[in-house]
């Protein structure tokens, strides 16, 4: 599902004609099954983050490669892979990352609209997805009249609702109580389960990386450890 | 993503700004407005030059005013002249007519009038379409036919001065009020005094015709039209060409057999432009209504691009207020933009989405501007004349209209209210384009 090849990146930071480079990610390889669930774990500024966001395909790497389900995306334009994310990918972020002008309804049929399906198979589908994150009652609600939980359900059903193969996620639970994170993870289990949705969680969360098959850590920009089966 | 539902994208984002969005439609609207009407200035006086002029005159007759000779003076046109011109293709007829070199005085009953007397070719001028009021034209040499307002200028031998009114027309009670056709009318020609006394000879001549009313108001046909043959018995009283009255100055000229008025009508207005073109290469001066109103509107098209750039200036200051809504509006969602390109929105659909919006106001502005325009227009057509004939006290010409909107101007003004509105609209909808997901996400933007 996911390989990356000697994957290094590096910021350059400073003013113009003073900048320094940064190191961030340095040599980073491994490979992720279909249907798995992974975690990334590591302290803060160890550049888990850079990483998801380097697969997202946020930033363009300083050397190496990425591929996702048999495609190089590395090289991509931000066309190309605006395309590809709408296809291949759902985003949970730990803010949520919904539009505080649009209802829960709205957000979660945002995809559908960009992939430009007809009105009548999007409001079948959104609902289906409401009904299944358990927010149906909710769908008029706008972001600020949910709770964290809610918004949370509403960000996951957002990126299930194109039934993508891959799901990236970033602190899902960074925002959420332990028993709403519970809840959380226990959805994320059965959906990997029922829809053999493969998951790449960033986290610093020792439950979040318990549900995952198995977990990688980064320290210092370096892979440490890989294939620590579960 | 469907055309639908950026529609309803652009919706949505307009609801959210409903003022800011409503003002710059407001100054998209006036802007367009100001062009409209300034160029309907433009539209409208042309519009009553050109329906002035072709009111006037018939569009497919071409005014020959005489042939250039090698010395480079104008002769004036003979018989030869008149069959070159009959011989030209797509010429329906050409007539000519020789003006009487003075006034004869015209008697019926105790009536009389001076008028002005040509001889006409009636065969020609039937085919050029002539027709009479009343009567039928003259077959007889001693046959006339008199002008529509011949009779109105008809009056006693007796009566002074106090029969004309303030604008030196016979008055009602005074003028002549028998029928014309079928009289006997006696014209008097002099050939000037003779030992003191004036020499006059009596032609009696017969109406038999009256020519059609002028088709302006304000023209009057008083003249009388006769024969050659008549015109031949005058010149053999007065012993001068066209019956000039000889005086101690005057000298005999051949100029007997030569025209002073010749029109050429062509079969429809296509073939004049052809005509006269012809008859200029054959050194002939000519006049025609086309020719004018190629003038005419050479002279009015640059008024209007005049007027019409002037006008879209209001519009470039329109599409300020555009740009910067276009630009608060990206800066505002880039936060949204940036969940949109995260979760796979085309950069190329987001851009679509501004452009939608700047062209939306510029749409919306144009509607307004236009309709707004044709009210101005109304109020200037109805409400100026009125308001010129209080300030001066004078009658504005007949079909004066101020201000005209075509559909031609309206398309002008909305494809450049529209073409401006959306170049304002491009930099703010490339800059969204190039919002970077990462600080969206983060409000960094």
């Amino acid at each position: 599902m996911i390989t990356v090849k000697q994957l290094s990146h590096h910021f350059e930071v400073g003013k113009k004609g003073q900048k320094t480079i940064l190191p961030v990610l340095k040599d980073i390889s491994f490979h992720v099954e279909k249907g798995e669930i992974v975690a990334i774990v590591g302290k803060s500024g160890s550049g888990k983050s850079t990483l998801l966001n380097l697969i997202s395909g946020f930033i363009q790497p300083s050397e190496g490669e990425i591929w996702i389900n048999d495609q190089r995306v590395t090289g991509f334009t931000e066309a190309q892979f605006a395309d590809f994310r709408l296809e291949h990918l759902g985003f949970i972020f730990q803010s949520f990352q919904l539009i505080p002008s649009m209802t829960a309804f709205q957000n979660i049929e945002l995809p559908l609209t960009f992939q430009g399906m007809d009105a009548a198979k999007r409001k079948e589908l959104t609902k289906e997805m409401l009904d299944k994150v358990g927010l149906i009652d909710f769908q008029d609600h706008y972001p600020s009249e949910l709770s964290g939980g809610q918004q949370q359900r509403v960000s996951i059903a957002r990126a299930l609702v194109l039934n993508p193969p891959l799901i990236l996620a970033d602190e899902p639970t960074g925002s959420l109580d332990s028993e709403t994170e519970a809840d959380l993870l226990q959805f994320i289990q059965q959906l990997n389960r029922e829809l053999g949705t493969t998951f790449l969680i960033i986290t610093h969360d020792d439950a979040v990386a318990g549900i995952g098959n198995r977990s990688l850590t980064i320290a210092d920009g370096r892979l440490l450890e890989d294939g620590d089966s579960l | 993503m469907r055309l639908k539902d950026r529609f309803s994208f652009v919706g949505q984002n307009i609801k959210k700004n409903k003022v800011r969005t409503f003002m710059t439609i407001l100054a998209t609207a006036m802007g367009c407005a100001f062009l409209i009407v300034l160029a309907s200035i433009g539209y409208g006086l042309q519009q009553t030059v050109v329906d002035d002029t072709m009111e006037q005159q018939i569009v497919t007759q071409i005014d020959v005013h005489g042939h250039e000779g090698k010395d480079g003076n104008y002769q004036p046109l003979t018989v030869s002249d008149i069959e070159y011109m009959e011989s030209i293709e797509g010429v329906k007829a050409v007539t000519r007519k020789k003006n009487l070199q003075q006034m004869p005085v015209y008697q019926i009953e105790d009536y009389q009038i001076e008028a002005e007397t040509v001889v006409a070719d009636f065969p020609s001028e039937l085919k050029s379409g002539l027709e009479l009021h009343e009567g039928r034209l003259p077959k007889e040499d001693n046959e006339i036919v008199v002008g529509y307002d011949f009779a109105n200028y008809l009056h006693s031998e007796s009566d002074g001065e106090a029969i004309y009114d303030e604008e030196g027309k016979l008055k009602k009670e005074y003028q002549y009020k028998g029928k014309l056709i079928g009289k006997t009318i006696k014209m008097t020609v002099s050939k000037g005094e003779e030992a003191g006394k004036e020499q006059t000879q009596t032609i009696p001549l017969k109406i038999v015709g009256m020519t059609e009313k002028p088709t302006r108001e304000w023209m009057e046909d008083a003249k009388v039209y006769i024969s050659q043959q008549v015109l031949v018995e005058v010149e053999a009283f007065t012993g001068t060409a066209k019956g000039v009255i000889p005086d101690s100055d005057y000298e005999a000229e051949d100029d007997s057999n030569t025209f002073d008025d010749v029109k050429v009508y062509a079969k429809n207005l296509e073939g004049v432009e052809a005509i006269s073109k012809q008859l200029d290469n054959a050194n002939y001066a000519t006049y025609s209504v086309v020719s004018e109103m190629k003038q005419i509107n050479v002279l009015f098209t640059i008024a209007k691009a005049g007027l019409i750039l002037v006008g879209t200036i209001a519009i470039v200051i329109a599409s300020i207020g555009i740009y910067n809504t276009m630009t608060m509006a990206v800066t505002e969602r880039a936060p949204d933009i940036g969940i949109m390109k995260a979760i796979g929105a085309n950069p190329k659909t987001i851009k679509q989405i501004f452009l939608l919006e700047s062209s939306y106001i510029g749409i919306i502005g144009a509607i307004i501007g236009t309709i707004v325009a044709y009210g101005v227009s109304l109020l200037v057509n109805s409400g100026l004349p009125l308001i010129l004939e209080m300030a001066f006290d004078e009658e504005l010409p007949e079909g004066l209209k101020f201000s005209s909107i075509p559909a031609t101007l309206v398309l002008i003004a909305v494809g450049i209210c529209l073409l401006v509105t959306i170049l304002s609209g491009m930099r703010p909808a490339k800059r969204a384009t190039k919002i970077d997901v990462l600080k969206a996400m983060r409000r960094e933007v």
